[in-house]
């Protein structure tokens, strides 16, 4: 096996912690886009752009709430992404016992 | 999907192939940091959480220790007690609120609803302790025995429910320890059944912070 095998949206640094920290929360909770970028360290360009191409893959969902100053976007991970967590973390376990 | 995400501002790459084994930290930390952040108890707020219950039930047995007969805690050892209690739930409020900042969906609602659940059983005690007080029962059961166990029981048993419910296995057994403990120092005088609670709570509660310290540290060391 190789790392070919390893989902390609998953297997970059950023995409991962992104997955990984909306995996940690309880199923059907989202986070606000503040508090991820803020826990990950990125810049709002950057993270925006790792979160349109998993929500684009359908791993995760974006809602915006509010207007203007007040508003307020919160990304949940959703069933499709989880699976794809799981199935990523399966290959590499796989990739790992191999080496 | 929503698609609310903006697409300007692009300035991400894919930053090149990342080695499995670099992958598999990057995942376990990360994780491990996210559970972390969002988990509403600590280690530390649980020691915390006994030295508080010691301090404060203490305070009230030293106000009461004396008492021939038992008329209840005084003034001074109530003022000690709630003081020290209102200070405690300020520091556990705002740990609870910068775990959860930024959180919404199921999960949130549920804790507002134990939260409401939790101060609504609380307040039903202390409004059958006033009507012990009205039917003329002694003292020693309206303000020893009673507003002590029913209250710790009542805060075990909502306790052991929702943490069998999250399946959080030492916050339950911390929760019905708690109850029985309750129970078991209802057999010490009116006097007693402060220190003995304070003193079984706050070892029980110790416990529970050591496992979670040894649960933490074993998640790190993984």
């Amino acid at each position: 096996m190789t790392t070919d095998a390893l989902d390609p949206l998953i297997h970059v640094p950023a995409r991962l912690r992104i997955i990984a920290t909306l995996a940690a929360l309880p199923h059907g909770d989202a986070l606000s886009f503040t508090r991820l970028q803020e826990m990950l360290e990125l810049t709002p360009g950057n993270l925006i752009t790792h979160l349109r191409k998993l929500e684009d893959a359908g791993y995760l969902t974006s809602q915006k709430s509010g207007e203007g100053p007040d508003s307020r976007t919160s990304i949940a991970l959703t069933n499709l992404g989880r699976a794809a967590l799981d199935a990523y973390t399966e290959t590499l376990r796989g990739l790992l016992d191999g080496l | 999907m929503n698609g609310t995400l903006d697409r300007h501002d692009a300035t991400a790459t894919d930053e090149g192939d990342l080695d499995p084994r670099e992958a598999a930290r990057l995942l376990a930390q990360t994780t491990r940091e996210a559970q972390r952040k969002f988990d509403l108890s600590s280690p530390l707020l649980s020691l915390l959480g006994a030295a508080v219950v010691l301090v404060a039930l203490g305070a009230v047995w030293l106000s009461v220790r004396t008492q021939h007969p038992y008329k209840g805690p005084t003034a001074p050892g109530l003022v000690v007690m709630y003081g020290i209690l209102v200070c405690w739930i300020v520091v556990v409020v705002r740990f609870r609120a910068r775990a959860t900042a930024g959180l919404s969906g199921r999960a949130v609602r549920q804790q507002r609803a134990e939260a409401a659940t939790l101060v609504t059983a609380l307040v039903a005690v202390s409004v059958f302790q006033g009507v012990l007080k009205s039917d003329g029962v002694s003292l020693s059961i309206v303000y020893g025995v009673y507003p002590l166990t029913a209250q710790l029981i009542v805060l075990g048993a909502i306790g052991a429910a929702l943490q069998a419910g999250r399946e959080n296995w030492p916050g339950f057994g911390v929760s019905i320890a708690i109850m029985l403990i309750a129970a078991g120092c209802a057999f010490a005088s009116p006097r007693g059944v402060w220190l003995a609670d304070g003193i079984g709570c706050s070892i029980a509660v110790l416990g529970f912070s050591a496992g979670q310290a040894f649960s933490r540290r074993k998640a790190q060391s993984t």
